[in-house]
């Protein structure tokens, strides 16, 4: 018996994906043509990662981030640009939509989802590292499209609306951020008797990562820098940041849609 | 004289040395991600050796590839005093100038103030850790072997050990694989014995030492046969409270902002 594989959802996926950018990128303002492969696109991403979770549970499944990462970001689609003006909402989610397709590639193309779980990884703990870390992550790359979008050449009072959201997305990013990362810790102080294993170099773009956005939250509560200048720095320094802290996550070069 | 304190109280507080720290530590871990990552040995000690004897012998023999290490704890530390000067000042001017809505509204108002403190412990309790933590390492206990924990007089024995081992289908990898274990452990000291079970995230708690299991053997039901025993950490960590207690604190700041946030916005609606 033939049984559709997590692989092979995560394509199906990616996709839907690279077809509802296609549709939002398009001119025209009807945004069926956009929700409808996004919705297929979503329900595939979660059988990908239901499946992987459902293979490794009770234990973590390994570098789950990458696939994990645009179900959030698809999740969050309709949440991403609540109650704003369409001039407003579409370039935020032609953005969105542009990171998902690109982190869908990546997935693809560099997977590392042949680690086996481990046996400590078998703890509350450990699952809220993953899920915290994986939402935060979504949200940071939410602020960071706000503040692309404010960056945008138009009225002031729509950028300052922009800033807004981007900065309410990036404390939000930051206390799931910091919850994943005392989980974490807690987890290894269980597990290893320290709170910082430093056999894992991705600890430390976790810690780079926090060190940012503590960074911009408090740019955005006192104002020190320009709009234009936070704006800068929470869209362009966050695609940097948020694309180093998804390096551990990815493996050797595989051929995407190779049988 | 009153004058430089004052004047070194404000640069010492002021928020563009916290974002001027911030932005270093980034860069700082950044670079630190791609030493660690090719030079892993090197930092795989410091959990086990404390901070000062690895900075003596791995750390500042190898400084192309540790000085990102140095650098971190020079920013923590300046970042530490920094977020001290800055929150102190800003919580006495919030206690001075106590606004309508009282102790309530007061305590939302220093939920920020409450999440730096929490940093400030964390760290503290970080150094602490690295620096006076005792470990005995790769501690290996068969069943009715004993091991006895210095300066405290106490002995653990292992009892025995309960593998349970995977027999389901759906994690064919896993298939009579270990997939829990626990050890049955005597605790002994001069005020008695008592048993305590030891497991992968749940380490015993004994005279101020942690037993942490490390790894175990056989794994497999199948396979060569090894004979069982257990591997253990064994630390001594006086920071442990010190940054669980940090944590706390921390979340309990972030909650109290996250309402603050709500209130707030319920308000101007």
């Amino acid at each position: 018996m033939s049984m559709i594989t997590s692989h092979t959802a995560f394509q199906f996926a990616a996709v839907l994906y690279a077809l509802a950018l296609a549709a939002a990128l398009a001119p025209g303002k009807r945004s069926l043509p956009v929700n409808l492969p996004l919705a297929a696109a979503i329900g595939c991403n979660l059988l990908a990662v239901g499946l992987r979770c459902h293979q490794a549970w009770p234990m973590l499944p390994m570098h789950l981030g990458p696939v994990a990462l645009p179900l959030c970001l698809g999740l969050f689609y309709p949440l991403a640009a609540r109650n704003c003006e369409p001039s407003l909402r579409r370039p935020t989610q032609r953005i969105l939509l542009a990171v998902v397709v690109l982190l869908t590639a990546l997935a693809l193309c560099f997977p590392k989802d042949f680690y086996l779980p481990f046996l400590k990884s078998k703890t509350l703990l450990a699952h809220g590292f993953l899920w915290f870390g994986v939402v935060g992550k979504a949200c940071f790359i939410l602020s960071a499209a706000w503040a692309a979008n404010a960056l945008l050449p138009r009225q002031s009072s729509h950028a300052i609306s922009a800033m807004g959201r981007s900065h309410r997305w990036a404390a939000l990013g930051f206390s799931l951020w910091t919850a994943s990362m005392f989980s974490g810790e807690l987890w290894s102080y269980l597990g290893w008797g320290t709170p910082v294993v430093w056999e894992d170099p991705a600890l430390t773009l976790t810690m780079a990562a926090w060190f940012f956005y503590g960074c911009l939250l408090h740019l955005h509560l006192t104002r020190s820098w320009s709009q234009t200048h936070r704006a800068l720095y929470a869209s362009l320094g966050g695609l940097v940041m948020l694309t180093l802290t998804c390096l551990p996550d990815l493996g050797p070069f595989r051929i995407p849609f190779g049988l | 004289m009153k004058t430089v304190s004052a004047r070194l109280w404000n640069r010492l507080s002021s928020i563009n040395l916290t974002v001027a720290l911030c932005l270093l530590l980034t860069m700082d871990l950044v670079w630190g991600y791609f030493c660690l990552n090719r030079r892993t040995a090197l930092f795989t000690p410091l959990n086990d050796l404390g901070l000062i004897p690895w900075a003596q012998t791995y750390g500042s023999h190898n400084l192309l590839a540790t000085g990102w290490f140095f650098l971190l704890l020079t920013l923590l530390a300046l970042l530490a005093v920094n977020t001290f000067a800055c929150t102190t000042s800003r919580v006495a001017q919030l206690l001075r100038a106590k606004g309508p809505g009282g102790w309530q509204r007061l305590a939302l108002r220093l939920a920020p103030h409450v999440m730096h403190y929490g940093l400030i412990v964390i760290l503290a309790g970080y150094l602490c850790s690295y620096l006076f933590t005792q470990v005995l390492t790769s501690s290996t206990l068969a069943p009715g072997s004993h091991l006895s924990l210095p300066g405290a007089g106490g002995q653990v024995q292992l009892l025995a050990v309960e593998p349970e081992y995977y027999q389901g289908e759906r994690l064919a990898f896993w298939k009579n694989e270990v997939i829990a274990l626990r050890a049955r452990l005597l605790l002994s000291d001069n005020t008695g014995q008592r048993e305590a079970f030891l497991s992968c995230n749940r380490p015993v708690r004994f005279q101020g030492y942690s037993l942490h299991l490390i790894d175990f053997a056989p794994k497999s039901l199948n396979g060569m046969k090894m004979k069982t025993r257990i591997d253990l950490h064994v630390r001594k960590d006086p920071g442990v409270a010190l940054y669980l207690a940090g944590m706390a604190l921390f979340s309990l700041g972030l909650i109290l902002y996250f309402y603050q946030w709500i209130v707030h916005r319920e308000a101007h609606r």
